[in-house]
């Protein structure tokens, strides 16, 4: 019999132990080869507004190293779980090389063979994702099923590459072992951790005082550091708080509740505190890694789900209206005319308001800041007017205005970069030459006129509106609003075509709410699908993880739970008490992790001066209810394999 | 003296139809309160085999045991843990203890599975602890002490829950001679003192030459049997000895 023949026959009677091994390979290749599919897809690339190639290839690096580090984490589990068998072959007086050369081979066929079969699956998922990608982006493209032959390629030699070398480390493996250590289970025992209070102490103060610095303004002295310098020591330390937090801290309140005898003496309550208690040293570092990874999942999912969430509201933000134009001197009654007719001959829109108002645009300073802000150009808007249209697009904020007074509309106000414009003053240069000065009361965080047009908006007394009216050439500009505009891209396309000839081009032309909106959605869309595929995959491997790393456990237990059902345990509390352990495992760092990324959206919820409450919670729930997928199903497999001996 | 433990008819075969090995031909024993009971026989002749059946850890092909007049055969899997866990003692060859618990909460898993009060727990334990010489090392974990420390906190285990029985399988099998007397002397005396009663399966003569009675079992069936009655220690020694040397394949254990 060959050493090949051995290797072929050791897979196919040992399925069960392969299996995992296995699946979480064909999981990698699968995963990239979709990946790449949708990069290297023509559909996509056609559907998408932005290039994507570059954020594409950002991606598919990170999911590189990822998936290498999952394979050859799934690896070692694997190679562990067999040192029995490699040391049976090792006393049947096979040669170190001869068994190294077999599971090379092994692990040769096996990765070929899930190279395959990921490459089959990726092939039927990738349209399905490409589906979703497209709708996301908010694109009607009727996506065909297609093979890149570029992205077999490139999955292919990624894959033979990491094989490669995880099948080398197979080869080495061999080497590494002493026959004596591949036949001694692994009974050497932790030695019970000692609670440190120095440790403790400082995984609290270090992760509150990475929470502190995340959490102070971007204005703030301490960012004036640096953005870079900053983000790596609030990184630094929460993850060493974290650790800190699961070496030390874990271990006083395991401590704490071994003294509470009336709990720790009932029932299985010791067993699965002292499993915990037993390992909690080494868990330390898996559990900071799950919880890590746990936190820049959230993070990733919960800000490109923000952004996308709010897509819709940013887009109406700055296009209050569905359209909005100034046409050519001379132009406006035609143009009126021909936006009426264009809209009644699409059919599959409504008016639901119009209005004309009276704008100035002139030059302009504003005085007494730390720097001074001189747009290009200030537009003018009257009291009445901007009640007006404030009451059209439903803000019922109206002001009362003074002449000589003026009121600020900034969209982009924000809490933290914003200067304060109460009690500022402003210079207004006519075109006459005349100069006029403005006192600001305040500011609105919100534009009345489509983006194009607003810039920097100056809210005035209707008495100096008509005043300055004279000093300027002022400008009617039209805006309305039609039923259901997020869907009206053949109106929007047929009104500018129309319209074109009939309005001013200075500064800008047609305005209209759903370029806007549908420009941002085929971005945020493709960020949205970045931040959920790459989430989706760091929570497959997160609970790949923890799933590998408590089988490990399970296989060195086995023996102490058998004596366990010797001294008259049934299987029913055995289960119970599995449940408990692996739950404390399960919880710590899914916990953290959400606080850690509960502190960092609310920093970028700051940023952004926006609540984005709502995404997050849905993005925290989901994730939370995989995660608790993944928990039951760990306890089913634990319990089946310390459960299994009958004896 | 009442009978605590009665075996009828009991047999068990392994494996199946044309490959089958008959472990235990067919076995009646019975076992009085308060006894100490030895079961011999060499290797491969089915004591561990009995005392596993006997003991609820394997099911008999066909046969009865009735332990204090329970039907322990008839029972399910979830019945049985419990009878176990608060009828039975058990003592293993390899000591069979928690690695992740201290000495202390070795012993008292048995009561804490039971759902014992707490502070009766921890009178009950530091009660077994001082007998058995254990109150230094309650804090230690299995891993940190001796070989016969562990056995001696198996046997306090065994014993804490009150059991009817004890079941000891090659309890001095992994120790050295000194703490293997420890041990049976240990073991005698709480057979004395608390009148446990105990049955235990040696091929050692010279832990045997501890019990009141001992069964001797070649392939599968009872070979003969042998009361202490009022001989000495020694004297009854001699006697194992001599029927080991009829029984044949002893030799290789005598000291």
């Amino acid at each position: 019999m060959t050493l090949f023949n051995l290797a072929r026959r050791n897979m196919s009677r040992n399925f069960y132990r392969y299996f995992l091994y296995f699946a979480s390979m064909i999981f990698s290749v699968m995963i990239f080869f979709t990946f790449v599919s949708i990069q290297f897809n023509h559909q996509v690339a056609q559907a998408a507004s932005v290039k994507i190639d570059t954020s594409f290839k950002g991606a598919s690096i990170v999911l590189i190293i990822f998936v290498a580090i999952f394979i050859w984490y799934s690896n070692s589990f694997f190679t562990k779980q067999r040192k029995k068998e490699v040391g049976l072959y090792a006393l049947l007086g096979l040669r170190k090389k001869q068994i190294g050369r077999m599971l090379f081979y092994e692990n040769l066929i096996l990765g070929l063979l899930s190279l395959i079969i990921g490459m089959l699956i990726g092939m039927l998922l990738s349209k399905f994702f490409v589906m979703i990608l497209v709708k996301l982006m908010d694109t009607a493209v009727n996506v065909s099923f297609s093979i890149s032959s570029q992205a077999i390629l490139e999955t292919t030699i990624v894959f033979l590459l990491i094989i490669f070398l995880a099948s080398l480390d197979g080869y080495r493996l061999i080497y590494r072992f002493q026959l004596i250590d591949l036949f001694r289970a692994e009974r050497v025992g932790d030695k019970a951790p000692r609670v440190s209070a120095l440790q403790s102490l400082l995984a609290v103060v270090l992760i509150s005082g990475g929470y502190w610095m995340a959490l102070q303004s971007l204005n703030s002295k301490l960012w004036h550091l640096g953005l870079l310098p900053v983000a790596l020591m609030i990184l630094f330390c929460v993850i060493t708080g974290t650790f800190l937090l699961f070496r030390s801290l874990t271990v006083y309140f395991l401590k704490r509740s071994k003294r509470h005898k009336t709990h720790y003496y009932r029932g299985t309550n010791m067993i699965s505190t002292g499993q915990l208690f037993y390992r909690i040293k080494g868990n330390a570092r898996v559990l900071t890694v799950i919880a890590t990874l746990s936190a820049i999942t959230l993070c990733a999912v919960g800000t490109s789900f923000s952004i996308y969430y709010e897509a819709g509201k940013y887009a109406k933000e700055s296009m209050p209206f569905s359209y909005a134009y100034i046409a050519k001197k001379g132009n406006q009654i035609k143009a009126d005319n021909t936006l009426e007719q264009v809209i009644k001959a699409e059919g599959h829109h409504r008016t639901l308001n119009k209005t004309a108002v009276s704008v100035i645009q002139v030059k302009g300073k504003l005085n007494g800041f730390k720097s001074v802000i001189s747009p290009p150009f200030l537009t003018l808007i009257s009291e009445s007017s901007f009640n007006g249209l404030g009451k059209i697009i439903g803000l019922n904020d109206p002001v009362r205005l003074n002449p000589g007074e003026g009121l600020i509309l900034d969209r982009y106000y924000s809490n933290q970069f914003s200067p304060n414009f109460q009690g500022k003053e402003g210079t207004i240069q006519s075109k006459t030459g005349k100069n006029t000065t403005l006192h600001f009361i305040g500011y609105r965080p919100y534009s009345v006129l489509n983006d194009p047009f607003a810039n920097f908006s100056i809210v005035v007394s209707d008495d100096q509106f008509h005043q300055l009216e004279r000093q300027n050439d002022p400008l009617t500009i039209t805006q309305i609003n039609v039923t259901d505009p997020s869907h009206s891209g053949r109106l929007t396309a047929q009104l500018t075509e129309k319209l074109n000839p009939l309005i001013t081009f200075t500064p800008f032309s047609m305005g209209s709410y759903y370029n806007t909106y549908h420009g941002m959605m085929s971005a945020y869309g493709l960020v949205m699908f970045l931040g959920a595929f790459l989430a989706l995959v760091f929570l497959l491997a997160t609970g790949s993880i923890i799933y590998f790393k408590q089988l490990t456990e399970a296989e060195q237990e086995k023996m102490q739970y058998g004596i366990l059902r010797k001294i008259g345990v049934t299987r029913k509390e055995i289960k119970g008490a599995i449940a408990k352990q692996v739950g404390f495992v399960f919880a710590l760092p899914l916990i953290l992790g959400i606080a850690h990324s509960a502190v960092a959206l609310t920093a970028l919820s700051r940023m952004l001066n926006q609540s984005i409450l709502i995404p997050v919670a849905v993005c925290m729930l989901v994730y939370t209810l995989i995660y608790v997928g993944y928990y039951f199903f760990t306890v089913q497999s634990y319990s089946r394999i310390v459960n299994l001996e009958s004896r | 003296m009442s009978e605590l433990l009665i075996a009828k008819g009991l047999q068990k075969v392994y494996g199946r139809k044309g490959n089958a090995y008959t472990a235990i031909q067919s076995i009646d024993l019975t076992v009085g309160k308060g006894e100490f009971v030895g079961i011999m026989g060499p290797s491969g002749s089915g004591k561990t085999t009995l005392l596993n059946t006997l003991s609820t850890i394997d099911r008999p092909t066909s046969g009865s045991v009735t332990i204090n007049g329970t039907d322990v055969v008839q029972m399910n899997e979830q019945d049985l843990a419990t009878f176990r866990r608060e009828r039975l003692g058990f003592i293993f060859q390899d000591y069979n203890l928690l690695d992740t618990l201290s000495v202390e909460e070795n012993i008292a898993l048995p009561l804490a599975l039971a759902k014992v009060n707490p502070d009766e727990i921890d009178d009950r334990v530091h009660h077994i602890a001082a007998k058995l010489g254990l109150e230094e090392i309650l804090n230690k974990f299995p891993y940190e002490i001796s070989g016969g420390q562990q056995q001696r906190t198996a046997a306090a285990r065994a014993i804490v829950v009150r059991p009817d029985l004890i079941f000891a399988d090659e309890p001095t099998g992994a120790l050295d001679s000194k703490s293997a007397t420890a041990l049976l002397q240990m073991m005698t005396q709480i057979n004395d003192e608390e009148t446990a009663t105990i049955l235990m399966v040696t091929h050692d003569a010279f832990s045997a030459s501890y019990c009141h009675r001992i069964l001797f079992i070649k392939d599968g069936e009872i070979f003969t049997e042998l009361d202490r009655g009022h001989l000495t220690r020694k004297v009854y020694f001699q006697k194992i000895l001599d029927v080991l040397s009829a029984l044949g394949g002893g030799q290789s254990d005598i000291i």
